[in-house]
């Protein structure tokens, strides 16, 4: 498989997205909003083993500090709920191939994957089945 | 009775018998080896290297002292629902 970068959420310990750190010939990015945000989430609602965990997943992405300004997060509201504006707009500017997600419900609709070209989206479950298929 | 930790049974030691050895119990705790305490058949104390403390103590402060937030980031962030996270370890089961 040709090297792939790839932005990243993770947020559960076992399955897919536990799983996606062990892939090789993948270079995982991540920006400092959605490290932000995930901890902010660990922190309030997770166990202090999950915050351990995130610590040392996080130590082998490489991590992104471009901030979406206001114009482009303005723009990503057009496609996606207010509150996941900021998150499309800062994987728009990764320019990754892949963008990552368990957020189906937001993410994986048309108008979104339009606006996230040429980068796809797909959850880690459909990853792996593309990389079987391939 | 003792869950998160791997250790030999010839390390826990009632406290009874430490006493009678304690010199020689505290010349073997070198790095991470260690020695639980027991009385009435609990853990009451574990005997450990200072330097071992002291490094578990810096590792502890270290990790919890760690952050990726960044203060002007979280006005954008989000907080996740129950049912979200929920719903998120289903869709990753593989």
């Amino acid at each position: 498989m040709a090297k792939r970068r790839s932005t990243l959420a993770v947020n559960s310990p076992i399955g897919g997205s536990a799983k996606i750190f062990t892939e090789k010939n993948l270079g995982l990015i991540v920006s400092t909003l959605v490290l932000t945000e995930v901890e902010r989430n660990i922190r309030n609602k997770l166990a202090d083993y999950h915050l351990t965990r995130f610590f040392l997943l996080v130590d082998r992405l490489i991590i992104l500090n471009h901030i979406p300004n206001q114009k482009q997060i303005e723009s990503a509201k057009k496609v996606i709920a207010e509150k996941d504006a900021p998150i499309l707009a800062s994987a728009k500017l990764a320019k990754s191939q892949i963008l990552l997600t368990l957020d189906q419900r937001h993410f994986l609709i048309p108008a979104v994957e339009r606006f996230i070209k040429p980068a796809q989206i797909l959850t880690p479950k459909m990853f792996f089945a593309e990389k079987d298929r391939v | 009775m003792i869950k998160i930790m791997n250790i030999q049974n010839s390390k826990i030691i009632p406290i009874s018998q430490a006493r009678a050895k304690l010199g020689n119990l505290l010349d073997q705790t070198k790095n991470d080896q260690y020695f639980l305490l027991t009385r009435g058949g609990k853990v009451k104390a574990a005997l450990v290297d200072i330097d071992y403390l002291e490094k578990l103590q810096e590792d502890l402060s270290e990790l919890y002292g760690k952050t990726y937030i960044d203060p002007r980031l979280l006005p954008l962030t989000r907080k996740f629902s129950d049912e979200e996270i929920a719903q998120w370890l289903k869709d990753d089961q593989l």
